[in-house]
């Protein structure tokens, strides 16, 4: 991502929640409080600026357990870098999600 | 705790939002994005069951949560290129050029509630006749001397009925004040939606005056109501879309006989009556009561052609649409014969509909402001706004003739990509200006932004094969 520096407030606060182990959706609207016509948008973006990362589990463990499967988002090396570049930013970010998920 | 063996209708509902949502998302892309959020949903569902809170708050939670698929999958639409890429080839295509007009006109039907004016063009009053002298040395007011009137209806025998009418000066936003004979609404042949028409002394209100002074009380009738002035009786409300004189709302004042100043009559000839029978036997009336000078100053107008004046000006304006075709194309293609008949059955198709929507919109949003900008109180002179048309006609032929010329030759698409080439400067060889595509790859039309004395053609269609379309459908 060329423009790091303007990356917004909610979705700094998407990327430290999928930083801090809320690698699916539901999770991370649950863990921000933010509603899903917000987040999965934002996870889209954030997935074609090569930000994070998206991945299907293995589809044999989601039939041996008998449900679908689901589809898991984790950071890349840029999004890192971005988030770093964001916490100074913002430096309320960090605290506003909790890190003991990982 | 064992999962339960049917889906719950929270589950149901928010598959379904999914699946309507879907339809949004570009066709790749479907297949996954459904599969995703349908996932979520069926995790989110077994979390809450197997954690003994699947509340009725959080099944609601999770319909309210599923809606934002329809966001999220308008986002992916919104971010897909080809989605835009099919956007730009839709508002190139010369459907949609029918399409835009089509919603012009439907807008217009609507917002006048159902081309009320337009449909009575072709319901007008037959035989109708409007008479009033148009004095010949000029200087005098249009009118007839009000004794006039009840002689033609006394000593006539061309004339069926006839009654006098005075138009009041129009005042903005008043409603217009017209004098009428009692005869006035049985020779017009209305009759009234409430109340009964009165022989003196009382106001009988059109539909719009009705709403507008009264509030559309359905007790109007016999109550009283300040006009000009005095106090009058309401006396009758004539039905919704009746207008005779003008579209603005009007207050018929009833009077057995106007004496004061000069009068319009409004008249409805016998059966084949022609006329010059008819103007033949007025003046000699009036001759009769000492009025000797009508001699070829009577003027008549028949409602119909009043009416009918806007559809000629239509027609007009469609002919001349038709004429410009030729003139537009210059027959260039003649090695493409279909292609040109297929540019000018659009052009003239384009043009007429563009014709009909300034046609329908001047007609309908006018009232009878013609007659005020014209400075003339002849009756029925202008339900149309004539010098709007006229600019309207203008304008919709400039921008049809524009709208061709950017258009592909062979295909009809608005012509895209524009490209400068050449150099300002350098008029000799290096012709400057814009070179536009066709994004079907049928030619490329270069317009110079400097047009030689020498040339003729100011722009220039270089027809390219087939073997160029592929070049060009890759670049979409």
């Amino acid at each position: 991502m060329s423009d790091s520096a303007k990356l917004s407030h909610t979705a700094a606060l998407i990327l430290q929640t999928v930083e801090n182990g809320c690698s699916y959706g539901f999770d991370i609207m649950d863990e921000t409080g933010l509603p899903s016509g917000t987040v999965y948008p934002a996870l889209r973006r954030m997935e074609s600026d090569g930000l994070i990362a998206s991945q299907w589990e293995p589809e044999k463990k989601a039939q041996a357990e008998q449900r679908p499967v689901r589809k898991y988002y984790r950071v890349t090396r840029e999004g890192l870098h971005v988030l770093e570049q964001s916490q100074k930013r913002y430096p309320l970010l960090a605290k506003l999600t909790s890190k003991s998920r990982r | 705790m064992p999962s339960p063996a049917r889906r719950p209708l929270a589950v149901v509902l928010s598959d379904w939002i999914v699946a309507v949502a879907a339809l949004l998302t570009p066709k790749a892309q479907r297949s996954d994005w459904k599969r995703e959020w349908r996932a979520e949903i069926w995790h989110r569902w077994q979390f809450l069951w197997h954690a003994r809170m699947w509340s009725r708050h959080e099944k609601l939670a999770l319909v309210r949560s599923t809606l934002g698929a329809f966001q999220d999958a308008a986002w992916l639409l919104k971010s897909h290129e080809a989605f835009w890429q099919d956007v730009r080839e839709w508002a190139r295509s010369p459907f949609t050029c029918f399409g835009a007009l089509g919603v012009l006109l439907l807008v217009t039907t609507m917002l006048s509630g159902g081309l009320p004016a337009t449909r009575e063009l072709l319901s007008a009053r037959s035989n109708l006749l409007f008479i009033w002298i148009h004095p010949s040395g000029g200087g005098h007011d249009k009118g007839l001397p009000p004794d006039l009137v009840p002689a033609w209806e006394r000593y006539s025998r061309q004339v069926a009925k006839v009654a006098a009418f005075q138009i009041g000066r129009a005042v903005a936003d008043q409603p217009l004040l017209v004098t009428v004979q009692p005869e006035f609404f049985d020779v017009i042949g209305v009759k009234p939606a409430l109340g009964t028409l009165p022989r003196q002394g009382a106001v009988v209100l059109d539909d719009r005056a009705w709403r507008s002074l009264t509030h559309a009380n359905p007790a109007a009738a016999g109550s009283s109501l300040k006009v000009g002035g005095d106090s009058h009786k309401i006396a009758a409300v004539l039905p919704p879309n009746f207008w005779i004189l003008s579209r603005q709302p009007t207050v018929y004042v009833v009077q057995r006989e106007i004496t004061k100043g000069l009068v319009f009559a409004v008249a409805r000839p016998k059966p084949g009556v022609t006329r010059r029978q008819l103007d033949k036997e007025l003046v000699r009336i009036a001759q009769e009561v000492c009025y000797y000078f009508l001699d070829s100053q009577l003027r008549y107008a028949a409602w119909t052609n009043v009416l009918l004046t806007p559809l000629r000006l239509f027609g007009i304006a469609v002919a001349l649409a038709g004429l410009m075709a030729p003139l537009v194309f210059r027959f260039r293609l003649r090695a493409f014969r279909l292609a040109a008949t297929r540019r000018t059955l659009f052009f003239i198709a384009k043009a007429t509909l563009a014709l009909a929507w300034v046609f329908a919109a001047c007609l309908e949003l006018s009232r009878s402001e013609s007659a005020i900008l014209l400075g003339s109180k002849d009756p029925g002179d202008g339900p149309f706004l004539v010098w709007l048309y006229i600019l309207g006609t203008m304008g919709v032929l400039f921008w049809a003739v524009a709208d061709q010329r950017a258009r592909c030759r062979v295909c009809l698409r608005l012509l895209a990509f524009p490209v400068r080439v050449g150099c300002p400067g350098c008029l000799l060889l290096d012709w400057s200006g814009t070179e536009l595509f066709c994004s079907e790859g049928h030619g490329i039309l270069h317009v110079p932004h400097m047009a030689p004395s020498w040339d003729e053609e100011d722009e220039r269609w270089i027809s390219l094969d087939e073997s160029w379309q592929g070049l060009f459908a890759s670049g979409k």
